[in-house]
């Protein structure tokens, strides 16, 4: 009667947590092309291709401890195939890497590039299941942890 | 020797270094540079202004499909919504049309020809038959063989002159097809096919042609009052669509001074074949009032032809004392039983109304003032006269009617019986 009892409670907490935790595999997220986009005087950008509007005002305040100075300027984005966003742009010594949270996105990682020299004139490659960045002679393989090589 | 095979190799490898550095390329970069080039052979498909230089489009477009075979995976994920082929096809269609487009305008161009070749032929009978008809209008003595040799000649002429502003009409309805199709500004393409066609038609040059002889057909023959309407009605659809292709020409010619001046004649030449229509319709009418001798002031216009008749039917008005009444009678029946209610009521005032030459208050209103002249020239008076005798003649009948009822109840009317 026992085992009966701790049996049916087993059952029930393994319902319990496949109805909690559904999640659908595999999915793909990547963009085949960076997207190349420009920041508007509120500080937001836009892609339409994907439908992703998002603010990035705390993105220059966190690269350049300056959260005034981004009209206008270009900000390089690009999705793996997991779903980690990698943004950068001219001057960046970093690439960011965030991971969707709910109405924004939550930095996973800040992956340094260059300590000295701000990146001149970088752009991402789809290398799946790595990013590719490359700055004039410069080429990095990232992944969302890091670079890889 | 080892230095050099040394020195070689050096620039082997630096090559290939360098090599490698310039295939480093961004994916975004290779996308764009690869929709760039597409926009421009776009352009350049929109902006073409022969077959030839649709052909070397197409070559180009060839050119670059081969240039980027080797992305077609990453084309194909990046033109969304189309990809790789379907831009191709895309552009290679627009080219076709293109084609097919400059193909249309040789076609056309072959019937501009052939069109410019029977214009020339019409222009060139009527002017031998204009010269015909003047010879014969000279002649002092005319015969019954001339007067009807001359009304062939005219018949015939008239015949060819509506058959040739046919023909140019046609050039012209095509070259305003054109300009429908593109109605905002015109790209270089489209302008040179605009002044090949002109230039095939021969257009300025055949408009004004088809101008200048209706004019000269109207003086050298005795135009009827429905000729002269048709002339007009031609005259008003050719000048419509004149209006809306001359703005466009001018645009289209602007940097032509020889041909901006040869379309501001033009638009001269159809003011000048409005106002002698005109003038030959308010001739005509005119004659109409000195052949009977009624001293009507000359009018050119409507409203002076309102105020010339009104003028003349208030000085009669205020002659009559002074004429002799059979005189003013005379007048008035001349006026309006032979001129005004005859020829000019029935057969001018409808055209000239249609064309708004002249109101429709205006001619109620002459026709109000005939009424009240009527009034003093016959005064109504003699209506009366009329009204009393019918009614005397009405009650001498009655009272007849009467008398004899009267009678007959006297005859029915029994004797007393003698006792």
């Amino acid at each position: 009667m026992r085992i009966m009892k701790i049996l049916s409670g087993l059952i029930l907490l393994a319902a319990f947590e496949s109805c909690s935790s559904v999640v659908l595999k595999p999915a793909d997220f990547l963009w085949p092309i960076e997207s190349v986009l420009k920041v508007d005087n509120k500080g937001y950008i836009e892609e339409p291709r994907y439908s992703i509007i998002v603010k990035v005002k705390t993105l220059f305040f966190e690269e350049f401890a300056d959260s005034n100075n981004f009209t206008g300027k270009e900000i390089r984005m690009i999705r793996d195939k997991n779903g980690y966003c990698y943004m950068t742009g001219k001057d960046f010594k970093n690439v960011y890497v965030f991971f969707p949270v709910e109405g924004g996105f939550k930095l996973y990682e800040k992956i340094l590039i260059s300590e000295d020299k701000g990146l001149s004139n970088p752009a991402f490659n789809q290398k799946s299941p790595y990013i590719e960045l490359i700055d004039g002679k410069n080429k990095y393989l990232l992944q969302h942890k890091g670079i890889v090589r | 020797m080892i230095k050099n095979k040394f020195s070689i190799l050096l620039v082997l490898f630096t090559a290939f270094i360098l090599n490698q550095t310039v295939s480093a390329q961004s994916d975004y970069d290779k996308t764009q540079n690869f929709k760039n080039r597409y926009k421009q052979l776009e352009e350049a498909v929109k902006n073409a202004a022969s077959l030839d230089e649709c052909n070397v489009i197409s070559e180009n477009i060839a050119t670059l499909k081969e240039k980027f075979t080797g992305d077609i995976p990453l084309l194909d994920k990046s033109l969304y919504p189309d990809n790789f082929e379907s831009s191709f096809s895309r552009i290679e269609r627009a080219l076709e049309i293109r084609k097919g487009d400059f193909n249309q305008i040789v076609g056309l161009r072959t019937e501009v020809g052939s069109l410019k070749d029977k214009v020339s032929e019409i222009s060139q009978t009527n002017a031998g038959l204009l010269v015909q008809i003047k010879q014969l209008n000279i002649k002092s003595t005319k015969d019954a063989q001339t007067i009807a040799s001359l009304q062939k000649l005219v018949s015939q002429l008239k015949a060819n002159i509506a058959q040739r502003d046919e023909l140019v009409r046609g050039i012209v309805d095509s070259l305003l097809e054109q300009f429908v199709k593109s109605p905002n500004t015109l790209n270089e393409a489209e302008k040179q096919a605009i002044f090949k066609k002109v230039d095939n038609g021969n257009l300025f040059f055949n408009i004004e042609r088809t101008i200048s002889d209706n004019i000269q057909y109207m003086k050298v023959t005795q135009i009827t009052p429905d000729d002269l309407s048709k002339m007009k009605v031609q005259y008003k659809d050719f000048n419509k669509v004149w209006r809306q292709i001359g703005p466009k020409l001018s645009a289209v010619y602007l940097d032509k001074k020889d041909k901006s001046m040869q379309i501001a004649n033009i638009d001269n030449m159809f003011g000048d074949w409005n106002s002698r229509i005109d003038d030959e319709m308010w001739g005509q009418i005119n004659k109409l009032f000195r052949e009977k001798k009624l001293a009507v002031l000359p009018f050119k216009s409507g409203d002076q032809f309102y105020n010339s008749v009104n003028s003349f039917i208030d000085d009669e008005i205020k002659n009559l004392n002074v004429k002799s009444s059979t005189e003013s009678k005379n007048t008035f029946y001349v006026f309006t039983d032979s001129v005004y209610f005859k020829t000019i009521q029935p057969v001018w005032i409808p055209i000239l109304i249609e064309n708004k030459m002249m109101s429709t208050a205006n001619k109620d209103s002459i026709e109000k003032r005939i009424g009240i002249w009527k009034q003093k020239v016959a005064p109504a008076k003699n209506n009366i006269i009329y009204i009393v005798l019918g009614a005397v003649i009405f009650i001498l009948i009655v009272l007849l009617i009467l008398n004899i009822r009267k009678k007959k109840v006297i005859i029915v009317q029994e004797p007393p019986k003698p006792e």
